[in-house]
């Protein structure tokens, strides 16, 4: 694609929109922070021209204009949290950031749904909406930094969605600016729709290729008051994963997250928490977290998934269900990646999901991935929905060069596996441009053509977040 | 060996949240927890029984919510647990407390062993370990970091200013120990099934054979006469460093700073 | 009307009276003067202990000191130590008692405060008299979150003090007063701990509760080979190191160098906070410090609330930096 480029002239002209204090351009400092996202290989990142950050949708409608005008292209942006370079703006032009858009508009308990405007911080609908016993159980894991809008924009999933699902779940409409500049709204605080193409949840997971959005209208639900987790130990990776449809089958209850950490994994992060549990033996572990608003029902639960696991061979069954216990499980789970980046800063977060029966097949089969390139390839993530974040790390001693170089090689063979398996290459994370070239791994052409005809008849000037999915001619 | 662990429940403070206007603490959403430096001496006494056998009962003074941290301490392994529940014991200082849990104590006769936490997180006095054994006339070792058992005896190894200081008491004794001394397991299923299952006794004042003249608020010498919140905040001076001119003058900064506090 | 009696506890170790009870002899002169027909005495217990201690503790405030002497009173062990205490305040019924926070002083006062059926109140940051003459004691609760001022009803009453929470009482060398030599019998029955073993630990590098400089690491210095720096700053500043919980748990650095609600309260003239965000639990143990400086990459972090001097930056860049500037100045002198 051919764009043109940020004239100082052009730039005078969002500062008019949006204001002069709402725009970074000619300040290399300022703009480098809009130039990646969570991704850590820096080959990922690119410049903008110019950052504008607009406050209402009215601006944002003559921003997309203006861009169509002088085929400028626009990357919409919210946390900069994700984790595929879907908010870089690969071709440079404009970076549209969410980030004055942060007030939550209202908190509807008749109907049980919230308004909030996209750049508002997830955890923060939470905890506004607490105050009424309310929840808002779209839930990805970096709850504390990254904004709905983003959220919304990559169908962000997380590791409560066995029982909660992903983001979509809450979504009930939008208002949003189209990729030809028009302020349209879809869906509502309806229930029920089913009058047209459902084009509001088209829009989620849609990574900012075919809408900027203005308004989000989330839903709620009651608060769960009880929680408890249980930590189990195995002698195998088989027996872990074997036990998960076991719990919901024949233990007939579906837990909030099943979480599962192989032994690099857990040993990792458990040697720089200095955690002394005694983990030695186990080759996987399970963390199971089951919410509910009684804790006698949580404690029945959590005692039949418990035994199941006893019966089918765990080491052992931990329960934590105060503060002190949970903080300390969690923090097994939640450090592995820090863990590792001790051990070298280069890896690659992957985001493959597979059925949840092929788990164990898949694990064998990246042990001879592991094997044959020589690298340590950490896995952990949700077990329970088969979304695992598979993450090669580089050895320290490797040149850059003979990494990039081996991990060119492994990503598509474990893509083409996943594949196999009846997986696919990214379940929460998205595709961005960190994974568009994989993206025929697992899509039919016919389906990718689909989708290319999709965006362009929402964008046919091509100007909105332009790199990201596919290459479109 | 029997060995007797009293414990005490508290809110879980580690990220307590104040009233900016009240200047109180907001209670609403706190967790009961057992007092985090109580796991240790929970878990110094398991580590004792495995080696050396024996049972090791709980006791808590509380009111009936206090239960759950007995049950908690079963769950990682105690063998039985005794709340102090009454209405008398209500508004306990640090004496009244010792005073009540060594009557209870008293009422456990033969034991080997008290294991106490170096103190509450809510209190913070860590005068209660120390008061049960001045009550019982048992030696008493504090801040111990280290337990073994040689000869009938207890040895401990004491974490004091500059080092570590080695005791020797003779059984029965009280031994208050630290964080360093080892770390808590996780409770397990079964513990969990057990702890469930057992039915925790519940000790009044009367069962406990307690003078009333030395219980709760009346037998407490010392009150609270008020409370305020602490002046925390300072007008401290704050430099971002962003290149190496402002490193230089952050650098400066706590130079001068330095000097003028006659440091350097 | 009788003398109201103020005693310290003049805690000795190693046979020489600890510099803490000099402190203790400001707050003593303080409370002195608030209340009428009061003397302050020092309590002294240990074996040999030079003459000129003694003196120093009269030149320093005391207007009498009690002093008992045995062999079976060499080192600090609280069962006989407990035993000549309460003797001691049964013969000569003081009106106040104050000794350090100290792990001696906080191991002797509860297990004789409840001897004598008197109240104690802990790690006192205040004392104060009202208008009846009784003792006002004022300390952190909840984490340092709330202060709180406690009565006694009974007497004599008892508290403890933290160290270095107020300078040492000035030396007058013109100062009189009186020691009395006490004699306490102490059977075999009186002695059953016995002290086996003393083992310096040279990583404490003076404990962080005695020093007039702390400087402490939290997760923010990255890894556990960072301290390295945080020991080299302290060196040079002549201080003790310290740790945040979160790094202590991590095993990064030892219990015995952890600050904050579940580890240790340090009020030193300087502490240095690097790459500590600043939980309540960490500033409870550490906010009473004269000054403070915080060195942390997040410029909302709490610390800085609490800090004389804030730098948002990262520790591994600005600390080195400081330690060259340091090395440099030290030259020069």
């Amino acid at each position: 694609m051919k764009y043109n480029s940020v004239t100082p002239q052009i730039v005078d002209e969002l500062k008019q929109i949006v204001g002069e204090r709402n725009v970074i351009y000619d300040d290399a400092e300022a703009m480098e922070a809009y130039s990646h996202d969570e991704v850590a290989e820096k080959h990922y990142a690119h410049m903008p021209d110019v950052v504008v950050k607009p406050t209402l949708a009215e601006q944002i409608s003559k921003i997309v204009k203006l861009a169509n005008k002088y085929k400028i292209p626009v990357t919409p942006r919210g946390a900069g949290s994700g984790l595929s370079g879907g908010a870089v703006p690969v071709y440079g032009g404009i970076v549209l950031s969410v980030e004055k858009m942060n007030r939550i508009l209202e908190i509807d308990t008749q109907n049980l749904m919230a308004v909030v405007e996209p750049g508002v911080v997830t955890n923060e609908i939470n905890n506004v909406v607490k105050e009424y016993g309310l929840y808002y159980a779209g839930y990805p894991m970096s709850v504390e930094t990254c904004y709905v809008g983003g959220n919304v924009a990559e169908n962000a999933g997380g590791g409560k969605a066995i029982k909660y699902g992903v983001t979509a779940r809450y979504i009930m409409g939008l208002e949003m600016v189209t990729p030809e500049g028009d302020i349209i709204n879809l869906g509502g605080k309806r229930v029920k729709d089913v009058t047209g193409y459902n084009l509001l949840h088209l829009m989620v997971g849609s990574e900012g290729t075919l809408g900027i959005f203005t308004k989000i209208i989330v839903k709620l639900q009651p608060m769960p008051v009880a929680t408890a987790d249980l930590l189990v130990l195995f002698n195998s990776v088989k027996e872990a994963i074997d036990i998960v449809p076991i719990i919901m089958t024949n233990g007939k209850i579906i837990p909030t997250s099943i979480e599962f950490m192989d032994e690099l994994s857990f040993k990792t992060s458990c040697e720089y928490l200095n955690e002394k549990l005694p983990y030695q033996s186990a080759k996987a572990m399970l963390l199971i977290e089951l919410d509910g608003d009684n804790m006698d029902i949580i404690e029945s639960q959590y005692e039949t998934i418990g035994e199941l696991c006893m019966q089918n061979g765990a080491i052992e069954v931990y329960v934590a269900d105060n503060a002190t216990t949970i903080e300390r499980v969690w923090r097994i789970r939640r450090n592995i990646a820090e863990a590792w980046k001790l051990v070298s800063p280069h890896q690659s977060l992957e985001d493959i999901v597979v059925p949840i029966s092929e788990i164990p097949t898949f694990m064998d089969r990246l042990a001879e991935l592991q094997a044959k390139y020589n690298v340590s390839i950490p896995c952990y993530g949700h077990a329970g929905d088969g979304n695992l974040h598979v993450t090669p790390v580089k050895d320290p001693e490797w040149s850059l060069d003979k990494w990039y170089d081996t991990l060119n090689k492994l990503l598509p063979e474990m893509y083409k596996i996943v594949g196999e398996l009846g997986g696919t290459i990214s379940g929460e994370h998205g595709i961005g441009h960190k994974r568009k070239a994989y993206m025929p791994l697992v899509l039919k052409d016919t389906e990718i053509e689909l989708m290319k005809r999709i965006k362009k008849a929402f964008d046919p000037n091509m100007i909105l977040n332009p790199g990201k999915l596919f290459d479109v001619e | 060996m029997r060995i007797i662990i009293p414990i005490k429940q508290v809110p879980e403070t580690s990220n307590v949240k104040m009233d900016p206007e009240t200047g109180t603490m907001v209670r609403e959403g706190v967790e009961s927890i057992i007092n985090p430096l109580d796991l240790y001496s929970i878990e110094t006494g398991i580590r004792l029984k495995e080696k050396y056998g024996g049972e090791i009962i709980v006791v808590s003074m509380g009111p009936q919510k206090a239960e759950e941290a007995l049950k908690e301490a079963i769950a990682m392994g105690c063998d039985d647990a005794v709340l102090l529940t009454d209405k008398f014991f209500a508004g306990s200082d640090t004496f009244a407390t010792s005073y009540t849990i060594s009557k209870a104590i008293e009422k456990l006769k033969p034991f080997d062993l008290i294991l106490c936490g170096e103190r509450a997180t809510d209190g913070d006095t860590a005068q209660v370990g120390p008061g049960i054994a001045s009550l019982l006339g048992l030696p008493l070792a504090t801040f111990t970091s280290k337990v073994e058992i040689e000869d009938g005896h207890i040895k401990a190894t004491r974490l004091i200013e500059g080092g570590y200081e080695v005791l020797n008491l003779p059984m029965p004794a009280l031994v208050t120990v630290v964080k360093e001394i080892a770390d808590p397991r996780l409770p397990t299923l079964t513990g969990k099934l057990k702890a469930k299952k057992l039915e925790i006794k519940q000790w009044t004042a009367k069962e406990i054979e307690a003078d009333p003249e030395n219980l709760g608020l009346k037998g407490s010498p010392t009150r609270v006469v008020k409370t305020f919140s602490p002046k925390v905040a300072r007008e401290g001076k704050v430099i971002e460093v962003k290149d190496e001119k402002s490193l230089n003058q952050a650098v400066d900064e706590i130079i001068e700073l330095l000097k003028e506090k006659a440091i350097i | 009307m009788d003398l109201k009696e103020i005693w310290i506890y003049a805690e000795a170790r190693g046979g020489r009276v600890n510099e803490v009870a000099h402190e203790l002899l400001t707050r003593a002169l303080d409370l002195k003067e608030k209340l009428d027909n009061s003397i302050v005495s020092a309590v002294l217990i240990g074996h040999k202990i030079p003459d000129e201690d003694k003196h120093e503790l009269i030149q320093r405030g005391a207007d009498k000191v009690y002093y008992v002497d045995s062999p079976k009173l060499k080192d600090f062990l609280v069962e006989p130590y407990s035993k000549v205490l309460t003797q001691l305040v049964k013969k000569y019924t003081p009106e106040i008692i104050i000794a350090p926070a100290t792990t001696q002083g906080r191991t002797l006062m509860p297990y004789t405060a409840v001897r004598l059926r008197t109240g104690l109140t802990a790690d006192c940051t205040g004392l104060d008299i009202d208008e009846e003459g009784n003792l006002l004691q004022t300390r952190p609760a909840i984490g340092g979150n709330i202060m709180a001022t406690i009565k006694t009803a009974t007497r004599p009453q008892m508290a403890t003090v933290r160290p270095h929470s107020t300078r040492p009482a000035p030396i007058d060398e013109h100062r009189q007063g009186e020691i009395v030599n006490v004699d306490i019998q102490l059977t075999q029955e009186d002695l059953p701990t016995a002290r086996l073993d003393f083992i310096k630990d040279e990583t404490q590098g003076g404990t962080i509760q005695d020093a007039d400089v702390v400087v402490s690491g939290g997760r923010g210095i990255g890894k556990a080979e960072n301290f390295k720096i945080v020991y080299k700053l302290a060196k040079l500043l002549g201080g003790a190191v310290g740790g945040s919980r979160d790094v202590v748990d991590r095993g990064w650095i030892g219990y015995p160098h952890q600050v904050g609600l579940s580890g240790k309260t340090v009020n030193p003239k300087l502490y240095i906070a690097l790459g500590i965000s600043g939980a309540i639990q960490h500033l409870a143990g550490m906010q009473t410090s004269d000054t403070i400086i915080a060195v942390n990459k997040d410029p909302d972090a709490q610390i800085f609330r609490v800090s004389d001097l804030g730098i948002v930056a990262d520790v591994t860049e600005l600390v080195p930096a400081l330690i060259e500037r340091l090395e440099v100045a030290k030259n020069e002198i």
